[in-house]
């Protein structure tokens, strides 16, 4: 049998390297297409954000190096200190978000009777997904207005009082922009711990139910533990996804009133193209990123100590 | 087998359930409802569904965002089919050939995967700014394109090591090359997954808003940024806008999500529990 070139089975380690090299091809010219694209679309403009957190740049002229001026400048600025607080806020209630409607659901539904039954509710809690974010963003926006929903029942129940126009208000508006989109069951996180609650074999439960824990004790002993990836994974996306986020803010607030509302990615975005001063704006995306890597690092060790 | 009886426990479940869940597609009852509203109806009532309907207002939105509406289909179309096009043939090469710096490479794209978006956002609206490309649609698709083969390889090259290997070596037996052995056996094979990938992908890119916002001349714009522009300065601006229109145009935005999920509103299921989290 006369192999075609590049074939996994080919007694590859015997021959030398050239010819291995020669002999891959084929491979080398699939995989042209992707490295080309990830080369120039994620490599490159990574390696222009970190190397030109170091300069003075505009975007357009040739930068200069000044060094570790652009991060001083971050982590002394006061409107950076708020934004940081702000993100600190919103990491700290989007992880509760994240996690504890999506279990409160797949739990409720895990343990109804019937497949069908179950398979029903469960699209049910997929299909919002075909509501653009975009447009849950909006209409949420429409809500908070002081001709909003939001006003309008508040009113229908007698509690006028509490009336506001939601993202103007300095003390609301941050927590609007949070607790949008009720009842928060993203269909991501809901399928994943689903997925878990449905990998765990029957023989735990039965030996539960015979041990007694049933109700909210089999909850605590038996699906808490065993669902630990899932819950793991969703909180580290959760962290990371939201220190990054501000599209809320730049669509519905622009950050304000005042600073109320911005984050520092927000702030990074906004240094850029409405400043123009792109290498201060790069310093703070590094240092974002230094977060988000650290986060990354501590919740893995954590995964790991405990088990 | 023990008959699905209706428990007092189970009917509560299933009425929580119920209640949160029409909960969580209230804005699409509420942008349906408001969107056959005059500016009048909505001031006086924003959760009936109106007597006397104003359809006009689809006509206003429409004329606003058809032009992105068709942008939307096409740069979401051409992004999430040449992801998975790109995503075959590296995730082909990964999975069954051999060649030197095989792990190298493949450590390469999968640490993309690390590479946090906002970090990248700014240098490629400069980067791309500066290039001249044969198609403002360019500007868009080729990023998304190559921010979606971390994923995709990452699923495929699963999929395609799972092949069963007899199935390959008769093709090859029988003379086929690597290009006829993709079509012919590993694409039609993992379709399922191909499906699954490409469905998963679409949600984001149907849905990005930032880097279009920058990249996107008017023409071209995708239906995200068109929204935001439709909408005007925010709702923490003092103006009323067109509720109806606007409500008329949400709606709209939905329509394509909506026929696309009644038809594989299952592989996504399949695709992000099967996909999901080994231990």
């Amino acid at each position: 049998m006369t192999a075609l070139p590049g074939f996994r089975s080919a007694p590859a380690s015997r021959r030398s390297l050239l010819a291995r090299l020669r002999g891959g091809w084929p491979a080398y010219l699939f995989l042209l297409p992707t490295l080309l694209l990830v080369g120039y679309f994620s490599y490159f403009p990574a390696y222009t954000a970190i190397t030109r957190a170091f300069t003075d740049w505009d975007g357009l002229n040739v930068p200069t190096f000044t060094g570790l001026e652009n991060f001083q400048r971050a982590v002394t600025d006061p409107v950076m200190g708020q934004a940081t607080l702000n993100m600190a806020i919103w990491v700290g209630l989007g992880l509760l978000l994240a996690v504890v409607p999506p279990l409160l659901i797949s739990e409720l539904i895990f343990h109804l009777r019937g497949k069908k039954r179950q398979y029903a509710y469960r699209t049910l809690f997929v299909l919002p997904i075909v509501i653009p974010s975009l447009v849950l963003l909006l209409v949420w926006g429409a809500f908070y207005r002081s001709d909003g929903l939001l006003n309008a029942l508040l009113g229908a129940v007698g509690l006028e009082g509490l009336r506001h126009d939601w993202l103007s208000d300095p003390d609301t508006a941050l927590l609007s922009l949070i607790f949008l989109g009720f009842p928060y069951v993203d269909a991501f996180n809901f399928l994943l711990l689903y997925a878990g609650l449905q990998n765990i074999p029957d023989e735990v439960f039965d030996a539960a139910r015979i041990d007694g824990a049933t109700g909210w004790r089999r909850v605590l002993r038996i699906d808490l533990p065993l669902l630990r990836p899932q819950l793991g994974l969703i909180a580290l996306l959760a962290i990371i996804g939201n220190v990054q986020y501000f599209i809320s803010p730049l669509v519905l607030t622009s950050g304000g009133p005042g600073f109320a509302t911005t984050v520092p990615a927000l702030l990074m975005y906004q240094t850029a193209t409405r400043d123009g001063e792109y290498g201060y704006a790069m310093a703070m995306a590094v240092l974002l990123m230094i977060v988000v890597v650290a986060l990354t690092g501590l919740s893995r060790l954590l995964g790991r100590g405990n088990r | 087998m023990k008959r699905v009886g209706l428990t007092p426990g189970e009917v509560l479940r299933q009425a929580l359930l119920i209640v949160f869940g029409l909960l969580a597609l209230f804005p699409l009852y509420f942008s349906v409802v408001n969107s056959f509203k005059d500016r009048v109806q909505y001031a006086e009532n924003l959760l009936n569904i109106p007597t006397r309907l104003h359809p006009e207002n689809y006509a206003v939105a429409w004329a606003q965002i058809q032009g992105p509406l068709v942008n939307s289909v096409i740069v979401t179309g051409v992004s999430v089919l040449a992801t998975l096009v790109l995503a075959s043939l590296s995730a082909y090469a990964f999975a069954l050939m051999d060649f030197p710096g095989r792990h190298l490479l493949f450590g390469l794209t999968f640490a993309l995967l690390l590479v946090p978006e906002f970090l990248t956002l700014i240098p490629l609206y400069v980067q791309i700014q500066a290039l001249t490309l044969p198609s403002n649609y360019l500007a868009i698709i080729l990023p998304t394109v190559a921010v979606g083969q971390p994923f995709a390889i990452l699923v495929l090259r699963a999929a395609f090591e799972a092949i069963p290997r007899d199935m390959l070596e008769a093709a090859r037996l029988d003379g086929a090359g690597h290009l006829a052995l993709l079509r012919r056996i590993v694409l039609p094979v993992s379709l399922p997954v191909l499906v699954s990938v490409a469905i998963i992908r679409l949600i984001p890119v149907w849905n990005e808003y930032l880097l279009p916002s920058l990249v996107l001349d008017e023409r071209h714009r995708t239906l995200p940024v068109a929204l935001v522009t439709f909408q005007g300065g925010g709702a923490a601006t003092a103006i009323t806008p067109n509720y109806g229109a606007l409500m008329a145009s949400y709606v709209l935005a939905a329509v394509p999500l909506v026929l696309l999920f009644a038809f594989l509103m299952r592989s996504y299921i399949q695709g992000v529990t099967s996909g999901g989290v080994k231990g």
